[in-house]
């Protein structure tokens, strides 16, 4: 399931309602992806998405990490609008039989949505706002999957 | 009408996130289309840059493929990541 959150969301809540939802799943990954405090610089991040086309993105990223990996169950939750530091931004949650599987989908998704899924995002300092690109270690780290 | 869409910091330049014209019936393919939004917003060639991917209706396009069909246009430039 992909879910594009607008308002803030509580990513513990999320995961027990996961693992409810799991109970046959004996292992279950999590990554919850947050603003950075940037030695207390950042003042915001703003985050901004194309509707469906984002989400459309995600789902066949899902679709992918399914195909590759015995899943049970996937959960991705990003947030778009402005945030500030400590807010949660992403939970990715997989659940499967054996933790190898849920780790690695885990972490593919998350290279996913660091180079490829469809946001943009701009940052506030005191300086100024700018918009930021991914890092070449995001892409590198995105490469080891292809 | 057509509904045009600038993400990212290209809405900084339109100073609007998305805006909807009856374009001129001149204007029938993306290049044409690129052309005259640079004019209206004083954009330079900020939508010819290589980087910026054009979508038709929410399908990616290459190339200067015809806008007769298109309601919506998205101009993207490239993601910043999640």
């Amino acid at each position: 399931m992909v879910i594009i959150s607008a308002t803030e969301f509580d990513p513990g809540a999320h995961l027990n309602s996961f693992m409810d939802a799991s109970q046959n799943a004996g292992a279950i990954a999590s990554f919850i992806g947050r603003v950075r405090g940037e030695h207390n610089e950042v003042e915001s991040l703003y985050l901004e998405s194309y509707a469906d086309v984002t989400e459309r993105g995600i789902e066949n990223a899902e679709s992918e990490a399914r195909a590759r990996w015995p899943l049970i169950d996937v959960l991705v939750i990003h947030r778009i609008g402005t945030m500030r530091s400590g807010d949660p931004i992403v939970l990715v949650a997989t659940a499967s039989e054996h933790r190898r599987s849920a780790f690695e989908a885990c972490d593919f998704l998350m290279d996913y949505l660091k180079t490829e899924a469809i946001f943009w995002k701009k940052q506030t300092t005191k300086s100024g706002s700018e918009w930021v690109e991914p890092r070449a270690a995001d892409y590198q780290d995105n490469k080891r999957w292809s | 009408m057509v509904k045009i869409l600038y993400f990212g910091r290209l809405s900084d330049r339109t100073q609007c996130r998305e805006e909807t014209i009856d374009l001129p019936d001149d204007i029938c393919t993306i290049n044409a289309l690129k052309t005259w939004l640079g004019q209206r917003h004083d954009l330079g060639d900020a939508l010819n840059l290589e980087s910026i991917k054009t979508m038709i209706n929410q399908e990616l396009v290459h190339g200067n493929e015809s806008i007769a069909n298109a309601q919506e246009i998205g101009f993207l430039p490239p993601v910043g990541g999640g």
